[in-house]
């Protein structure tokens, strides 16, 4: 069960690991991009209700959430070269990253399309009818009415997708990209200190969660200013002074009996 | 002016609206009657087209459009000319109630900012919600956001102003602060169809009274006319069941 343990070597590890953070955050960036952008395509013809689009759509959402990520990257790996090669695409030679962001952000796509549809769906379809009726367009009724506040609902759920994106991007070893748990596998194999070299690396993927995590909640609350009841529930476990009745009544709605 | 001319619309098999024709002059208050799932709200949201009747012709001021064959460019100058308040409010949530107000100011009518913003002020000081600007929405009473609705409806210049029930989501105690701001403006002058179940507000603001049953007029004239001497059974029916006092007035 290789060596001794030494905490020493954590903190010894802990820059060779970030040597390779690079790696990790470009495979997080780039299939973030890819991943919004197929999750709109993905998403609009599910809002809109195209006919055939709308059936494709869902095999795609099928596909991708219904199989573990490690078989999706396989499949595109293994699979994808082949596929194109009798249409004229030599992918023989395209760098695995390629097949890596493909793989992550088509995967993203179906989890992003869901958030986007939800968060539009979600805006109350009387604004967008008041929007109409002062005679904006359709464009600027979205863009203007529609988009800010899907945005500030989807901020959340995309926090969880970013967080769930980063932990996932450790299986892109399996295809021998040296990002982070790769290296780290290698260090643990190379000094035997396997248990000094996955603590650094759990502490780094943690560090980096936990800041995205922050830094989106932060988002969320500018994006959501306008809400009274939300901005109370982030302050809450500082302000609140006890149980107090008119603490829990300054929740409730003006409409339902609540302060004014 | 107002015309619509053989309006028809269709829920599935349901006929809504059966050849509705009504005209409204410049400057009158027309106050639309009848019992729920009469069709007098699916009137009003075929004037600016938010429910799209199946035939029939509607006409504000200079602009006309057949609706069996609109295009979207109609549409969008039908809507132009018309402004809406709505029996939720429908504010935008995301903005404070001098953005609600200016907003399409800007982006439909392009207008320079600062000229919306003081035009903004002006009408939210009108409808007493001077103190109000900065505030969302959310931090806004039912009374406050449909007194900034009638204002981001008056910020347009409309031709006609279409109210739809504008007081039936609030409380009891703040309808009477919106029908205020409703009855100041109609005294301006302001062209008005008010869709509403306020019985009183209806014989002291309308010029005119339109009772609709089943998707059709069934009687119109002045609030005189239809309150205290209705010719049709079923406005009488209607009259006895909303108005108590209407019992002894017939």
């Amino acid at each position: 069960m290789g060596a001794p343990f030494e905490i020493g070597y954590v903190f010894s590890f802990l820059p060779k690991l970030l040597e390779t953070l690079g790696v990790t955050l470009l495979i997080v960036a780039g299939s973030l991009l890819t991943g919004i952008v197929a999750g709109f395509l993905v998403a609009l013809p599910r809002m809109y209700k195209i006919p055939v689009l709308r059936t494709l759509s869902g095999l795609y959402l099928s596909f991708f959430r219904g199989t573990p990520i490690l078989i999706q990257l396989f499949l595109f790996y293994y699979g994808l070269p082949e596929l194109l090669k009798p249409l004229g695409f030599d992918l023989s030679r395209a760098p695995v990253l390629f097949f890596v962001i493909l793989a992550y952000g088509l995967h993203t796509g179906a989890y992003a399309a869901e958030m986007i549809r939800a968060s539009v769906e979600a805006v109350d379809r009387g604004q967008v009818e008041a929007a109409y009726a002062s005679g904006m367009t359709s464009y600027q009724a979205f863009s203007r009415i529609v988009l800010p506040q899907a945005l500030a609902i989807a901020v959340p759920v995309f926090s969880n997708l970013v967080i769930a994106l980063l932990k996932d991007t450790s299986l892109a070893f399996t295809l021998g990209v040296m990002e982070m748990t790769g290296k780290a596998q290698t260090l643990g194999t190379l000094t035997q200190h396997f248990f000094e070299t996955y603590i650094a690396l759990a502490l780094i993927y943690l560090v980096i969660s936990f800041t995205l995590e922050k830094v989106l909640l932060a988002a969320e609350y500018r994006l959501k200013r306008h809400e009274v009841r939300e901005e109370k529930v982030g302050r809450s476990f500082k302000l609140r002074r006890k149980g107090s009745y008119r603490a829990v009544l300054a929740d409730i709605d003006a409409g339902k009996g609540g302060r004014l | 002016m107002i015309e619509l001319k053989k309006i028809s619309k269709s829920f599935g098999r349901h006929r809504v609206l059966q050849d509705i024709s009504l005209s409204v002059k410049t400057g009158e208050v027309v106050v639309i009657l009848g019992p729920s799932g009469s069709g007098k709200t699916t009137l009003l949201r075929c004037v600016n087209y938010l429910e799209k009747p199946a035939s029939g012709e509607i006409a504000v001021g200079d602009f006309k459009m057949d609706c069996a064959q609109a295009k979207r460019g109609d549409i969008l100058r039908l809507r132009r000319k018309t402004a809406m308040v709505f029996q939720q409010y429908n504010l935008f949530r995301h903005k404070t109630a001098l953005e609600n107000v200016m907003e399409a100011l800007l982006v439909v009518k392009k207008m320079p900012a600062a000229e919306a913003r003081s035009r903004s002020v002006a009408l939210l000081e009108k409808v007493g919600l001077g103190g109000k600007l900065d505030e969302y929405p959310s931090r806004l009473s039912g009374g406050q956001q449909q007194r900034v609705g009638i204002a981001r409806a008056l910020a347009l210049e409309p031709e006609v102003i279409l109210f739809d029930e504008p007081t039936s989501a609030l409380d009891p105690e703040l309808v009477g602060e919106v029908l205020e701001v409703i009855r100041d403006i109609a005294r301006e002058g302001i062209t008005m169809i008010v869709v509403t179940h306020e019985m009183g507000f209806a014989r002291d603001v309308a010029n005119r009274v339109v009772f609709m049953d089943g998707g059709v007029v069934v009687e119109e004239g002045t609030p005189d006319d239809v309150f205290q001497h209705p010719k049709e059974e079923r406005t009488k029916q209607f009259l006895r069941r909303i108005t108590p006092e209407a019992n002894w007035v017939i």
